[in-house]
């Protein structure tokens, strides 16, 4: 994989871009363990002060360092975002392998699953949970709703490929070579499969810091833990555009913008490693 | 008086690719002369890595990277001072296709389209390049469709709902409705059954004499060519490296490549013994020095590692590329 | 007495299409055929695409069930369900495809599955047991394990590739191969070299081939006996000469006179004809 990653950084500009921004962003997450204030008090600094030397993109009007405090904003919903990632990963192979592999009833069923939860309207689902658990309601705990709810697209995807696996000869080779089911699943077809699982983590984690970010500014969220989210939601609750504190909105969408647009583009590059025929034919080639 | 319809000249086509900083070129095609005569068919043979393919690619101008045209020319006798169809200008291209140059290419579905019915596809491709009324166009690709044994209820039909042998026919079909002058075929019969290949070829060759066009038929199959082909080019490591009438070549093959691959052929009434040839196919991307076929060659000599040998006069209209033949008719 | 292999009534349909409109395919009718257990044979299916020659290896692979009729190797029904009977079966019945590209994994090295067929059904410990019972499979086809170790399929050739199946459908010491068309796609000057290695095997290894092919050439060489199937159905069967030779049924004829080796020179030649039909039509 390292190989990879390294030839891509070489030659892929798109990928250059995205690492950089992610770089940036991961940068500023690191921070926030050397960071001076803890990141759920309030009133340590001067309110309502622009950029400066010493505060250096400002203050919130509840007196925090605006700075610090996107650090550990960017840090939580990085963390939450790569947490629904690899949960819904998990169970979309799961699936999705299983339902490709075994075909029949198996498939039969673990579709209709997959279909079922395709079809739910996600949205008014978290709501409707956010009102029933209320302040129960931890990012941890909405971290694990939503990977459940955000597996089952690419389990399909996932599925696809590993019956087209299924039917190509070297896995009846594989399975007269003596190898079970199993084995098969992992050695045999997870190379094929892995490049558009990063892909997709990639994408489901734009999605879930999207949606998160969407609970938490209209306030559906635990708006204690700092969050980009919360940020914004504590900015609107403060009129903090009307008041002219501009910089407490600002930098905290940019940096998830930042995020966005970097992972976004680490995706769209890993495209051409996704297909295995332009990999081979990076490998080397038959002469024609 | 036998004009060259197409003349081939010290053709090179390589494939150069750059990924990921790394630096390849496939020399598919190496240096190919030859022509091909009015009113004959000229069959093309090769396998894996002979380079039939990309030759027949880049005399019809489908030249795209990472596939270039290194040097040389395809020149045809109806298009004068165009050097290849792949550096010609998209009007000149436009005016030959079809109605001079035509293609029987190896999956039919790759000239049928799936969407429309073969009375459309028929529309698409001929309606500009023959004049009269709609019903006129008609009768015409009816009375043309009968010549490869296919009726009227073909052109209400999808590609689908026909089975590959009559796909292969309408193709034929439509690319010889207009007359043309020149028609490439590249293996228009090898996924086709025993028995319709053997009714196809038989339309090919009909059509050919009522047209009197010049055919280039590509296939690795030689018994294809036995029965088919007027003139045989045997290709090797992307060049020629032996080229006479069929008959006489088959009978009397010169180059040792040539001459390996026909004892290795097996045939009905006969169980004597035959043995592959030794070795693998040429490495393009690596090629050997001198004469390609030395690795594999019995009679290797010194010089076949360092030259490599010119396809030269040997006999009757053939053409050796070995320096075991010697020079000279 | 028991047949190596026998196929009594062994009949396959499909259904395409939905629960309200389906299709009914009747790839494989009725086929019966034996191989004797007490000499091996070059067994050879002829027919061509559509025939039902795949559907029929699928069966006697034991990876799909006849819809009606049974098959028996070695006097038991052929195991379909995993388990330790079909694993037993699996050792003795092994399989070649006909694109040796495909038969490995184009990301994986080849050897992997060399090694793993030695020790699952080789009956070979890990390490040195098992390189040298790969070593002999190799030796066999005609190649060396340093030449094959650590490679991937595209670093061999077509030929190549496919005697690296083949050894490894040897490791286990099979009584059968099934070999679906294992020379139509390797370059013709090859062809031979594996053709004959099958020949070998029969004669030196006493391992029985059924031998999947379109190409009667090939068939007429190295088979003992022959199958002629047309839409399933079998149409000839006898000695693989004597049907060639002089084929009964008009398909078998249909077919063997469609064969164009290079006997066939000239079938198509030109007419040197003086009229020559023109279409009276104007070309733009």
């Amino acid at each position: 994989m390292w190989r990879i990653f390294k030839d891509l950084l070489k030659h892929n500009g798109e990928f250059r871009a995205g690492a950089l921004l992610i770089s940036i962003v991961v940068a500023m997450a690191a921070l926030s363990f050397i960071s001076p204030y803890a990141p759920d008090v309030s009133y340590v600094v001067a309110p309502d002060v622009p950029p400066n030397a010493s505060n250096w993109l400002g203050t919130t009007s509840r007196g925090q360092d605006v700075f610090w405090q996107l650090t550990f904003a960017i840090r939580n919903t990085l963390l939450f975002g790569l947490l629904v990632a690899l949960l819904s990963r998990l169970v979309a192979l799961m699936v999705g392998l299983l339902a490709g592999y075994c075909g029949g009833w198996v498939d039969r069923v673990l579709m209709s699953v997959n279909d079922t939860f395709n079809v739910i309207p996600l949205f008014p689902l978290l709501i409707l949970f956010y009102f029933v658990l209320r302040d129960r309601m931890s990012t941890p705990l909405l971290a694990v709703l939503m990977a459940s709810l955000g597996w089952a697209y690419d389990a399909r995807l996932i599925r696809s490929i590993a019956m087209s696996l299924k039917s190509r000869e070297f896995t009846a080779t594989g399975i007269f070579s003596g190898m079970t089911a199993r084995e098969i699943l992992l050695e045999q077809h997870l190379p094929y499969i892995m490049p558009i699982v990063f892909s997709t983590a990639l994408n489901n984690m734009n999605w879930s810091i999207g949606l998160q970010v969407t609970l938490a500014v209209l306030g559906f969220m635990d708006i204690e833990t700092p969050t980009i989210g919360s940020m914004i939601y504590w900015a609107n609750q403060h009129t903090a555009i009307v008041a002219g504190i501009w910089w407490w909105i600002a930098f905290p969408v940019a940096l998830v913008v930042m995020t966005f647009v970097g992972l976004f583009l680490l995706a769209v590059s890993m495209n051409e490693y996704i297909d295995p025929r332009s990999r081979l034919a990076g490998m080397e080639g038959a002469s024609q | 008086m036998n004009t060259a319809v197409l003349q081939v000249e010290d053709l090179r086509a390589y494939f150069r690719t750059r990924y990921f900083g790394v630096k390849r070129e496939v020399r598919a095609v190496d240096g190919v002369t030859f022509e091909v005569r009015a009113d004959e068919i000229y069959g093309l043979a090769g396998e894996s890595s002979s380079g039939k393919t990309t030759l027949v690619k880049a005399i019809a101008g489908l030249v795209k990277p990472p596939l270039q045209l290194v040097d040389g020319a395809a020149r045809f006798s109806f298009l004068p001072g165009v050097r290849t169809l792949a550096t010609a200008s998209p009007d000149v291209v436009r005016a030959v296709r079809w109605s001079r140059l035509s293609y029987i290419m190896q999956g039919s579905m790759s000239v049928l389209n799936p969407l429309r019915r073969i009375r459309s596809t028929f529309d698409d491709f001929a309606r500009d390049h023959i004049a009269g009324s709609a019903a006129e166009f008609e009768r015409a690709v009816l009375s043309h469709l009968g010549k490869v044994r296919l009726d009227s209820s073909v052109l209400d039909a999808y590609p689908h709902e026909l089975s590959g042998g009559m796909r292969q026919r309408v193709t034929i079909a439509l690319a010889t409705i207009c007359n043309p002058q020149f028609v490439i075929a590249d293996e228009p019969t090898t996924a086709l059954d025993v028995i319709v290949q053997r009714e196809v070829l038989g339309m090919i060759r009909q059509l050919q004499q009522e047209i009197g066009s010049s055919v280039l038929f590509v296939t690795h199959d030689l018994g294809v060519h036995a029965a088919l082909t007027d003139r045989l080019g045997i290709m090797y490591g992307g060049r020629l490296v032996e080229e006479a009438p069929t008959a006489q070549l088959l009978r009397e093959p010169r180059h040792p490549y040539t001459r390996h691959l026909i004892a290795s052929l097996p045939r009905i009434g006969t169980q004597e013994r035959r043995d592959g040839l030794p070795g693998g196919p040429p490495n393009l991307a690596d090629p050997a020095t001198g004469c390609r076929f030395h690795p594999r060659c019995p009679i290797a000599m010194d010089v076949c590692r360092t030259v490599a040998p010119d396809l030269r006069p040997s006999g009757d209209d053939h053409r050796v590329a070995c320096h075991a033949e010697g020079a000279g008719p | 007495m028991t047949a190596l292999l026998r196929l009594d009534n062994v009949s396959q349909t499909f259904n395409r299409g939905g629960l309200l409109s389906g299709q009914r395919i009747d790839a494989v009718k009725n086929v019966s055929f034996a191989l004797a257990e007490d000499r091996s044979e070059i067994f050879a299916l002829i027919g061509e695409s559509g025939a039902g020659k795949t559907t029929l290896s699928r069966m006697v692979l034991g990876m799909q069930r006849p819809s009606s009729g049974t098959l028996e190797f070695e006097g038991r029904a052929i195991p379909t369900a995993p388990g330790a009977a079909r694993r037993n079966f699996m050792a003795k019945v092994q399989p070649i495809f006909q694109n040796p590209f495909e038969a490995f994994n184009p990301l994986k090295k080849i050897d992997r599955f060399l090694f793993l067929t030695a020790q699952r059904f080789g009956g070979a410990a890990r390490g040195a047991a098992a390189d040298l019972a790969v070593d002999a499979a190799l030796e066999r086809v005609g190649l060396l394990l340093a030449e094959i170790r650590g490679r991937f399929p595209h670093e061999l050739s077509g030929g190549q590739l496919q005697r690296v199946a083949i050894a490894r459908a040897l490791v286990s010491k099979p009584h059968l191969i099934v070999a679906d068309e294992p020379v139509s796609m390797v370059d013709a000057s090859l062809r031979m070299s594996i053709v004959n290695l099958f020949a070998r095997l029969r004669d030196e290894m006493r391992i029985s081939i059924i031998y999947i092919t379109h190409d009667l050439a090939t068939a007429y060489t190295i088979s003992d006996r022959l199958l002629i199937m047309q839409n399933g159905a079998v149409v000839e069967a006898g000695d693989a000469r004597a049907v060639l030779s002089a084929p009964k049924h008009p398909y078998s004829r249909a077919l063997r006179d469609a064969v164009l080796t290079l006997d066939s020179i000239g079938l198509f030649a030109a007419k040197r004809t003086s009229n020559r039909v023109t279409e009276d039509r104007d070309v733009k």
